[in-house]
């Protein structure tokens, strides 16, 4: 019965390292260390899989599948490669390449989560560190707009707010823990200070909370339903700290005023570090979100929505992004790598892709494989692939393959890698 | 000025056609079927301009004295006048995204309204906007610094998010409703919004002399802009004269006289922009 140690599991964008996972007649059988969610993810793992290539519903041999992926690719005026956030970089760059060949537009889920923060950081720079250094010497801990204690389970005992580190041996108590949120989630028990900020008013309270600390007064009682004192209060513990880090979610990035929210977000923290050491992290959601991001930008020079149909990569929120060119109904064919946004996107997005042939290539059953016309069972990366994933915090983490895929399946790089031969054919 | 027509063929593409073609620059000194062969893409492929439009008219040999017009709704093309230095289009219908983006000189005027991006980062001419504009009207494109350093947009209707953002010198007039962010990181320039101005005017607008002017109601100003005084400017006056003689928005002196309460910020980065309202009664 092999027992394999220090296993990364692919799911959320902490990239947990440590997990020990046994396997048994190539089935997993028992999770040690992981969160619920992950335990899950992995005990669940064998069930409702895609067992063959489809078109049209009826199973058919992988080269037919392929042969008609690249026929729908190659024939399109404007097609669309989304997702690959669940992958490993080696598919993401297949998937690049793709885009290229066939003058397409390729897009990943950043441009539905953490997109607004792109081009914030691209406006106005970044002040960042790894998890480590903020388990190491984060004596300030704000977490806005984001509940790590549901979404990222073990983040805060892993990373932050409970994590003992070097210059943190008290954990918990040696650090000061502020949560800011529209309403009282449990992170509200693990707060030292809970701040219920009015819906959509943000970006009002940081730029309060900036010209507090740039030195200004303040005119008004309260901000988006935050009183003056305790936002003065929380400026002045902001420039006492040794180490702060604002960690953020699309409780920032998806509410009114988006990439605004966290450029007023990154616009703070430069402040801050006038007075002391200030950082900003990411809560980033899929497990290589922040790879896809990593790798586009390695291979295009952008990070997101980006479109070759010029033959060279062009780059435009909100004119290139999956959701604008689907609702738009712009996309005229589309290929779906490891994510379900027919169950996701907007309902005038998700209705264009069941209108045009979509090609889906996925280890499971999802709402999307079943309004495609092309369906490919894939090897799930790092669990029966290896492959390589970007931690929120930039950091390359080697998967692990711990099992064989069902007999005759492939891994996303190599599916398309045949699509490409196809296509170049 | 010679008038070159161009004549809808289709109506409605689903994919929207690129057509940075349709300029003066580009048209004048060409033959009719010269201008036929020019070059448009449609999703991943390159074709014929005459495939899209029926050409007729006449050609100019200098771009200033070229008149374009175009016949019908053309939202579906995008790119229209983009990068032009002299001559005129007119679009008599809607127009699509990134319409007379980067231009420095000449005129478009559309009937109808415009996509996102028109006028992004322009640096001089004329753009007239007959219904409403998108989002990022004169706005920076993303990476960039600047937005737009010169020139003068004027949309009869509402105007979308984050107009004029990172401006840094020219006239943007909006004689409906402006969205959220309009002026945000704007560092010079003027702003005029004779509707309702949404809330975070001027988010993060630096300075430089940059003045949004709210001559309807405002939703709410940021608390990092700060109230400072209330005043007649004698500038307005030339301004607003200006507004009704050379953009024939006559409606615009009724407000010459009136008193203006000025804020400053924004405070959030130090700066200080100026947002004047006019008093109300």
């Amino acid at each position: 019965m092999p027992v394999y140690r220090s296993v990364v599991c692919p799911f959320c964008g902490c990239l947990c390292d440590d997990l020990e996972i046994t396997v048994e007649d190539n089935r997993i059988v028992k999770v040690r260390n992981g969160c619920a969610i992950s335990t899950s993810k992995f005990l669940h793992h064998h069930e409702n899989r895609v067992e063959n290539p489809l078109i049209d519903g009826k199973p058919v041999a992988l080269e037919e599948a392929v042969k008609e992926a690249a026929e729908i690719l190659k024939s399109a005026r404007r097609p669309l490669i989304y997702g690959l956030s669940s992958t490993e970089c080696g598919a993401i760059a297949k998937a690049i390449e793709l885009a290229e060949l066939i003058g397409g537009v390729v897009d990943n889920t950043a441009s539905v989560c953490h997109g607004p923060t792109i081009l914030a950081l691209q406006t106005l720079g970044e002040s960042k560190c790894t998890l480590g250094t903020v388990r190491n010497r984060a004596d300030l801990i704000i977490y806005w707009g984001c509940n790590p204690l549901e979404a990222h389970i073990r983040h805060l005992t892993r990373y932050s707010a409970m994590a003992r580190g070097l210059y943190t041996s008290g954990g918990r108590k040696d650090r000061y823990v502020v949560a800011v949120d529209v309403r009282e989630t449990r992170m509200k028990r693990v707060a030292d200070l809970f701040l219920k900020v009015n819906p959509g008013g943000d970006y009002e309270l940081l730029s309060a909370l900036r010209a507090v600390v740039r030195g200004y007064g303040l005119d008004v009682d309260e901000v988006s339903g935050v009183p003056r004192d305790v936002i003065l209060e929380l400026a002045e513990r902001m420039k006492k700290s040794r180490f702060g880090a604002i960690f953020f979610g699309l409780g920032l990035t998806q509410s009114e005023g988006r990439h605004m929210n966290i450029e007023a977000a990154i616009g703070l923290v430069a402040d801050l570090n006038h007075h002391t050491k200030f950082v900003l992290i990411p809560m980033r959601g899929h497990y290589n979100v922040a790879g896809a991001n990593t790798v586009t930008t390695w291979q295009t020079g952008y990070p997101y929505a980006v479109d070759f149909s010029r033959g060279y990569p062009r780059y435009n929120p909100g004119e290139y992004t999956a959701v604008d060119l689907l609702a738009r109904g712009e996309a005229d064919a589309a290929l779906i790598i490891a994510s379900d946004p027919a169950a996701h996107l907007p309902y005038k997005a998700a209705r264009r892709l069941a209108e045009i042939p979509t090609i889906v290539l996925d280890p499971k059953r999802s709402m999307t494989s079943m309004i495609s016309r092309v369906v490919i069972p894939t090897a799930a990366a790092g669990i029966e692939a290896e492959g390589t994933a970007y931690r929120m915090d930039g950091i390359p983490i080697r998967l692990k393959k711990l099992m064989e895929p069902p007999e005759g399946v492939l891994p996303d790089a190599e599916v398309l890698s045949l699509i490409i031969e196809e296509v170049m054919r | 000025m010679m008038e070159l027509r161009l004549k809808p063929k289709v109506s409605g593409l689903s994919i929207p056609l690129e057509a940075e073609v349709i300029s003066p620059d580009v048209i004048a000194g060409k033959t009719l079927r010269e201008v036929e062969e020019l070059r448009v893409y449609h999703g991943n492929r390159a074709e014929r301009l005459g495939e899209y439009f029926e050409v007729e008219g006449e050609v100019a040999a200098e771009p200033g004295e070229q008149l374009i017009v175009v016949e019908g709704d053309v939202s579906w093309v995008k790119y229209i006048g983009a990068g032009m230095t002299a001559g005129k289009v007119v679009v008599k219908g809607d127009a699509g995204m990134h319409l007379g983006s980067k231009m420095s000189g000449g005129e478009i005027i559309v009937e109808g309204s415009v996509g996102d991006w028109a006028g992004a980062e322009m640096t001089g001419g004329l753009i007239r906007i007959g219904g409403d504009a998108g989002d990022l009207l004169g706005a920076a494109y993303r990476g960039s610094p600047e937005g737009m350093r010169g020139g003068c947009i004027f949309v009869e209707g509402s105007a979308g998010y984050e107009t004029g953002t990172g401006m840094r010198r020219g006239l943007i007039v909006i004689g409906g409703d402006a969205a959220p962010f309009t002026g945000a990181h704007m560092n010079g320039g003027v702003i005029f919004i004779l509707g309702r101005a949404a809330k975070r005017l001027g988010a993060q607008m630096k300075g430089n002399g940059s003045l949004i002017i709210c001559l309807g109601e405002v939703e709410e100003l940021l608390p990092t802009f700060v109230y400072d005084t209330t005043y007649t400017p004698t500038f307005m006056r030339i301004y607003l004269k200006t507004l009704s003689e050379k953009l024939g928005i006559k409606r615009a002196e009724e407000y010459i006289g009136r008193p203006f309460r000025r804020y400053r910020g924004d405070r959030a980065v130090g700066g200080d922009g100026e947002i004047l309202v006019v008093e109300r009664g």
